[in-house]
């Protein structure tokens, strides 16, 4: 039996693959600080003792699309978006620093300022949390000042200033929770440079037409390829045929 | 079968929670104390088929790995807190909190209810009730020969006696305040609940130590903005259009595979 119908199934099954890619970022096209997931294909050909013609595919991960995500203002005090680079610090689920670039904060009964997945915003003094307050501002760099229960205005006070990192890009990995971390698993330094805007969010950087154009043109391929499958089956019945003694 | 069914059925549920919780908000764009409701949308967990940095052979290492991403889950809908627009309306039972605060109501369960729905009215017996019939607490009880009521900034409420033509005191309102607001559970009928979210109520007088002063006459309108409410409308329907065109893609490929092979 010809080898084309393997061949053309890692065509298939490749398009299949990387239509679930695009439909995952299409379905995340509403997830605030969401950055893309990029693929690519490669080809590896599988030697033998014949001509070789037996190139099969691929699909790989090539990280995520780091595209600024257009900006929503919501108005309210916790929401804030990295203007330009920059991330965020949290503290994942194992105590370590890991970066989003969603937020979405909230404050939890004790104080505590946390995302929307619970996990505490750490500051340039540890994780952030706050005394009961009347008001509470942001700062373009991050700092985070309240102005306690009962107090006027004059008793604004610093409390802590959000850490807020810039490393490299391509030095940045994103887990299986969504969240970004370094690769090479070492501590972020502050970056002052980093900016923030109180009162707004940051949208997701997926295009939605370049996804859906994606998972249609995955589609065609995949027809393609099993055109190819049927057409294989096709030679294998004639030749079949031709041998066939009556 | 395919994995682009399964997530872009995740995107079909969460921008139908979205649509949800848009249509709630406008359908409570005139409700007296709304707060909007605002869905937390997350990403689902990756599945790492081919784990970045993992080793090719003993001296490589894959340059990049393969993570497939499962979807998108709604983790949260969040209440904003925003104050909303305040509306004069002259009726001497209207209150309206001017900063931080609730309106404590006790339940008929007997648990304590939180509203910032300033729309009190009198029962039968001259207690101030809410207009599900709650009762305002500490309980105020205003004689039924009362012919003005006036609430003070501080909650203190004095009536006039019609019949003697003399001022006295009926009590005063407290308001509740919480660590997280966000964090309570809407129960509602314009009120909330306490949970170990939000942390425990701290009661105080209406204008001290940071909670809100009481303002008579006025109401606390929705803060349901409608203009962003209904750019979210046109921005989830396209959504909720795509993760379904997905789904139909991979429904057409699948039913190639069947009729050509």
């Amino acid at each position: 039996m010809d080898k084309l119908l393997f061949t053309s199934m890692t065509g298939a099954s490749r398009a299949m693959q990387s239509q679930a890619m695009d439909a995952n970022n299409l379905a995340n096209v509403d997830t605030i600080g969401f950055k893309g997931d990029l693929q690519r294909a490669t080809a590896f050909a599988v030697q033998g003792d014949v001509f070789p013609t037996r190139v099969m595919t691929q699909v790989e991960g090539v990280g995520s699309d780091f595209s600024k995500g257009a900006l929503m203002t919501t108005d309210r005090d916790l929401d804030v978006a990295i203007q330009g680079d920059g991330w965020l610090v949290v503290q994942d689920a194992n105590g370590n620093e890991a970066f989003t670039r969603s937020g979405e904060l909230l404050i939890d009964a004790s104080g505590m300022m946390r995302t929307r997945d619970n996990l505490p915003v750490v500051g340039n003094a540890g994780p952030v949390s706050l005394p009961p307050y009347e008001q509470l501002e942001i700062g373009i760099d991050g700092v985070v000042s309240v102005r306690a229960l009962g107090q006027g205005p004059e008793s604004l006070s610093e409390v802590n200033r959000l850490k807020l990192v810039n490393p490299d890009i391509k030095q940045l990995a994103k887990g299986a929770d969504g969240l970004f971390r370094r690769r090479d698993g070492l501590v972020e330094t502050a970056d002052a440079s980093v900016h923030i805007i109180k009162g707004a969010l940051e949208n997701s950087n997926v295009n939605a037409v370049a996804c859906m154009m994606q998972v249609l043109s995955s589609a065609r391929q995949f027809e393609l390829n099993v055109q190819m499958m049927s057409k294989a089956e096709e030679m294998d019945r004639s030749s079949a045929q031709l041998l066939q003694l009556n | 079968m395919h994995a682009a069914l399964w997530i872009s059925k995740t995107g079909l549920s969460a921008e139908d929670d979205k649509l949800n919780s848009i249509s709630h908000n406008l359908a409570n764009v005139s409700t007296i104390g709304y707060k909007r409701d605002r869905p937390v949308f997350q990403d689902l967990i990756y599945q790492i088929k081919k784990q970045p940095g993992g080793q090719s052979s003993q001296d490589t290492v894959l340059p990049t790995g393969l993570q497939q991403g499962t979807g998108v889950r709604t983790v949260a809908t969040q209440k904003i807190f925003t104050t909303g627009n305040l509306q004069v309306t002259d009726q001497p039972l209207d209150l309206a909190i001017n900063g931080r605060g609730f309106f404590q109501v006790l339940m008929p369960d007997g648990s304590l209810g939180y509203t910032r729905d300033g729309q009190f009215q009198l029962d039968s017996t001259g207690q101030v009730v809410t207009s599900s019939g709650y009762v305002l607490q500490p309980a105020i009880t205003v004689p039924t020969t009362a012919s003005t009521i006036t609430i003070g900034s501080d909650g203190v409420v004095s009536v006039l006696d019609a019949a003697t033509g003399t001022s006295s005191q009926s009590g005063q309102l407290q308001v509740s305040d919480f660590a997280n607001p966000a964090g309570l559970q809407s129960m509602g009928e314009n009120l909330y609940r306490e949970t170990v979210a939000s942390g425990s109520a701290t009661s105080s007088t209406p204008g001290i130590n940071g909670a809100g002063g009481v303002l008579q006459g006025t109401l606390e309108n929705s803060n349901v903005n409608v203009v962003e409410e209904l750019v979210n409308m046109i921005a989830t329907q396209r959504a909720y259009e795509m993760n379904s065109k997905v789904i139909s893609t991979a429904d057409q490929m699948m039913q190639f595979v069947t009729q050509n092979l």
